[in-house]
């Protein structure tokens, strides 16, 4: 189904470039080029892909990897179409310098939040969206928490983010004070995860496993 | 200048007789509906309990207040690696060689000396992935269910402290 | 239709100007019991009719997806659980389903039997809360208290079964954690005997009277291009005359096994796929689903109830897009794994998300009081839109 479905759509669309990967193990998809996703998401609703169930992003060191899910009720297929977009700088809050991509909502318009909420998760801006805010975050966050490279920021507003007095510190404290009174920090294994260079604890923990 | 154009719901067209066969279904349908409520008047037990005064049992099995007997614990981490949280604090040193061989109650051999025990159950979500790991089982969960507290602080509990250890004839059923 | 900067000339219903005074906006929620959980609507109205209404979601944001990253497969379940916590079995179903075909594991069929047991239960359990909290909704306190007392006794099932009461961490990779003994089958066999003639009074004290459906039907149309096209599924893909149900359209676990019908709904009352469909569809798929639980009492074989699964799970390299049918809808996972401890990507497909969604079509045009009889019937639970 998704080799034909990839000539179909090389066919039909000629910027898609669409190829069928084939997987031995879970499920196969189809790769097009982010350019053409508009024309080939329409290409697909006309082919009866009639449902968007979801779309996702996946983060990658050198991409960002965009997922359609999408479905066809009538005959009841499945199909996983993806597209890869650069990935941008995903610092602050700025729409300009995330991955640009075309808007499917004009397709189907379940794909309104779903677009929403990959904006405000992963940034990419979806060009020709009605309402692009973000949708599980406050409008003034930074950042895009699902970003492989996210780091929470400190300060919200007036508030503090994570702060010290909730991290739980008393604990940690107590391996070290153990560590000064036994003189050998290898006799001592502790259960938190600054372990690294206490073969003992690495060790315990292998052997938990 | 903008016109907002609102969707209208076809309903039919409400005549003399619908208004007046609307009324005699409401009273009808209603009546028939109070009959069936009439009947749980006579009859029906209470289901609910008057709490502090009745306290309900848990079954056996039920994952309620976390408690670990030290006695028995070889520190092995199992139960502080599988915990999703991370709420389960342990620190322990290895035993001197020429200190006296000590086991467990189902015969395992302790090879280190736990110094420290702590499980935060403010953050403890209840989960159980924790005792069944665990392999000389004595981290289990128990049915005490009462033991709300006025400060964060003292949710963490420290189960080497001879306080907490007391509960032990409390709260674990052998 | 989300912000109007312009200046407002006039607004027709229908055929039938009615602008009577400025917008006003009112927020419903996020602490508002008829948004059941906490949902804030913004709602922009002409009088008692809504012209606009924004959903605002978040409140309940726990990103449990980042959480899942840094996560071994197995504690990945109990954050599973508290998405749909009305309905934590089919979800935790969902998840162990998606790593067990791809690392292949067998399940025993016992176990097979187990899930579709407490699955179906739990979607008995889902269904009463909907029930009871519609009757609210609707200004009937009445049933409220019937369906929490028949739900209590499906959780005290769940209780002896897996120890805890909402939130199970009952059914694991390979299989489930305890087995059922005897005496819980034969109580969830007298369970549902008792229950379905209270089933069949329950719908005869709300279901026909005249003042529910009176509030009822006629409101908060979908139809069904709506429905498709904004992507609905489960119940309320169902009350606008789709039929269309994963366990009898794509079978998983042991469906394909047991004999149910899927209930839709045909505008019995007023318009196909109004409220009063939506509630039809939920309460006759309790009785579907006891008779799937009597089949599965028949049915049930002795044997082992955990499947061989290695001590640390790692799933091979791939990606995977698995849906199960939930007591709200459609829930799909879609994970993508790098052959690692912890899953890469794990992204949930939510349905109530979805119908969330469908909110500014369906309130535009209804009365207030309308809106709160249309979100409560595409019973959404925010833990599931927000994750």
């Amino acid at each position: 189904m998704h080799d034909e479905l990839a000539s179909k759509l090389s066919s039909l669309v000629s910027t898609s470039s669409a190829v069928a990967h084939m997987a031995t193990l879970g499920d196969s998809n189809v790769t097009v080029e982010s350019v053409s996703i508009l024309e080939v998401c329409r290409a697909l609703k006309s082919e009866g892909f009639n449902v968007c169930q979801c779309i996702t992003a996946t983060d990658y060191a050198d991409r960002i990897e965009l997922t359609y899910i999408l479905a066809d009720f009538t005959k009841n297929l499945e199909l996983l179409l993806k597209t890869n977009v650069p990935r941008g700088d995903g610092n602050g809050n700025n729409k300009d310098t995330l991955p640009k991509i075309n808007s499917v909502v004009s397709v189907w318009n379940g794909a309104n939040f779903l677009e929403r909420e990959c904006y405000d998760m992963m940034g990419i801006n979806f060009v020709g969206h009605p309402d692009l805010r973000r949708i599980l975050t406050p409008d003034d966050w930074q950042g895009y928490p699902l970003r492989r490279d996210y780091i929470v920021q400190e300060k919200y507003l007036d508030m503090v983010v994570n702060p010290p007095a909730k991290i739980n510190t008393e604990d940690h404290m107590f391996g070290k004070k153990l560590r000064e009174e036994i003189g050998d920090p290898k006799k001592v294994s502790v259960s938190w995860k600054d372990t690294s260079g206490d073969p003992i604890a690495e060790e315990e923990a292998k052997d938990g496993e | 200048m903008e016109t907002i154009h609102l969707k209208k719901n076809i309903e039919p067209e409400l005549t003399i007789g619908m208004w007046f066969k609307n009324v005699y279904d409401a009273v009808r349908t209603t009546a028939i509906g109070m009959g069936i409520t009439f009947k749980y008047v006579w009859g029906r037990k209470a289901v609910t309990i008057e709490y502090p005064e009745v306290r309900e049992e848990l079954p056996s099995n039920s994952r309620s207040r976390l408690y670990n007997d030290a006695e028995n614990c070889i520190s092995c981490l199992q139960c502080a690696v599988s915990c999703p949280v991370d709420c389960i604090y342990i620190a322990a040193v290895k035993r001197p060689t020429d200190a006296p061989k000590i086991k467990t109650k189902d015969g395992t051999p302790i090879r280190l000396d736990l110094k420290q025990y702590t499980i935060d159950t403010a953050l403890c979500m209840y989960c159980g992935l924790c005792t069944t790991v665990c392999p000389t089982e004595c981290l289990t969960h128990t049915t005490d269910y009462e033991y709300a507290s006025y400060t964060v602080a003292s949710m963490k509990y420290d189960y080497l402290a001879p306080d907490i250890r007391a509960w032990r004839t409390r709260i674990v059923k052998s | 239709m989300s912000s109007h900067h312009e200046p407002i000339d006039k607004i027709m219903l229908g055929d039938q100007e009615i602008l009577k005074s400025d917008l006003l906006t009112l927020n419903m929620g996020p602490q508002h019991p008829a948004t059941h959980g906490v949902l804030r609507v913004e709602i922009k109205t002409d009088s008692e009719i809504v012209v606009d209404a924004i959903p605002h979601l978040g409140y309940l944001h726990r990103c449990f997806e980042k959480h899942a990253e840094h996560l071994d497969y197995r504690g990945v379940i109990p954050y599973v659980d508290r998405m749909d916590y009305l309905g934590a079995m089919s979800m935790e179903w969902g998840y162990a389903l998606t790593i067990e075909k791809m690392l292949g594991t067998e399940v025993p069929k016992r176990a097979e039997y187990i899930r579709v047991l407490v699955a179906e239960l739990q979607r008995i359990a889902s269904h009463l809360v909907y029930f009871g909290t519609y009757g609210i909704d609707m200004g009937a306190f009445t049933t409220f208290l019937y369906c929490f007392q028949d739900r209590e006794e499906i959780l005290r099932i769940f209780e002896e079964l897996s120890g805890a009461r909402m939130l199970y961490n009952y059914i694991w990779i390979g299989g489930v954690w305890n087995d059922i003994n005897d005496d819980q089958l034969t109580r969830v066999k007298n369970f549902v005997d008792r229950f379905e003639p209270e089933l069949h009074k329950y719908h005869t004290l709300v279901g026909q009277n005249k003042i529910f459906i009176e509030r009822t039907a006629h409101v908060g149309i979908l139809t069904k291009e709506q429905c498709l096209d904004y992507g609905a599924t489960g119940p309320v893909l169902r009350g606008s005359g789709v039929n269309w149900d994963l366990r009898k359209n794509r079978p998983y676990g042991m469906y394909e096994k047991f004999d149910f019908d899927v209930v839709v709904g045909r505008g019995e009352k007023g318009t196909t796929g109004d409220c009063w469909d939506r509630y039809y569809v939920r309460i006759f798929e309790m009785f579907e689903s006891i008779k799937i639980i009597r089949q599965v009492l028949d049915g049930i074989e002795e044997g082992p109830v955990m499947g061989k699964v290695p001590k640390i799970i790692k799933v091979p390299a791939g990606e995977i897009y698995m849906r199960t049918e939930c007591p709200r809808g459609e829930l799909g996972y879609h994970l993508i794994s790098d052959g690692g401890k912890t899953p890469y990507r794990l992204k949930v497909k939510s349905s109530c998300f979805t119908h969330v969604s469908m909110l500014p079509i369906i309130a535009p045009g209804q009365m207030v009081a309308d809106l709160v009889a249309s979100i409560g019937s595409i019973d959404i639970v925010l833990g599931e839109v927000d994750r």
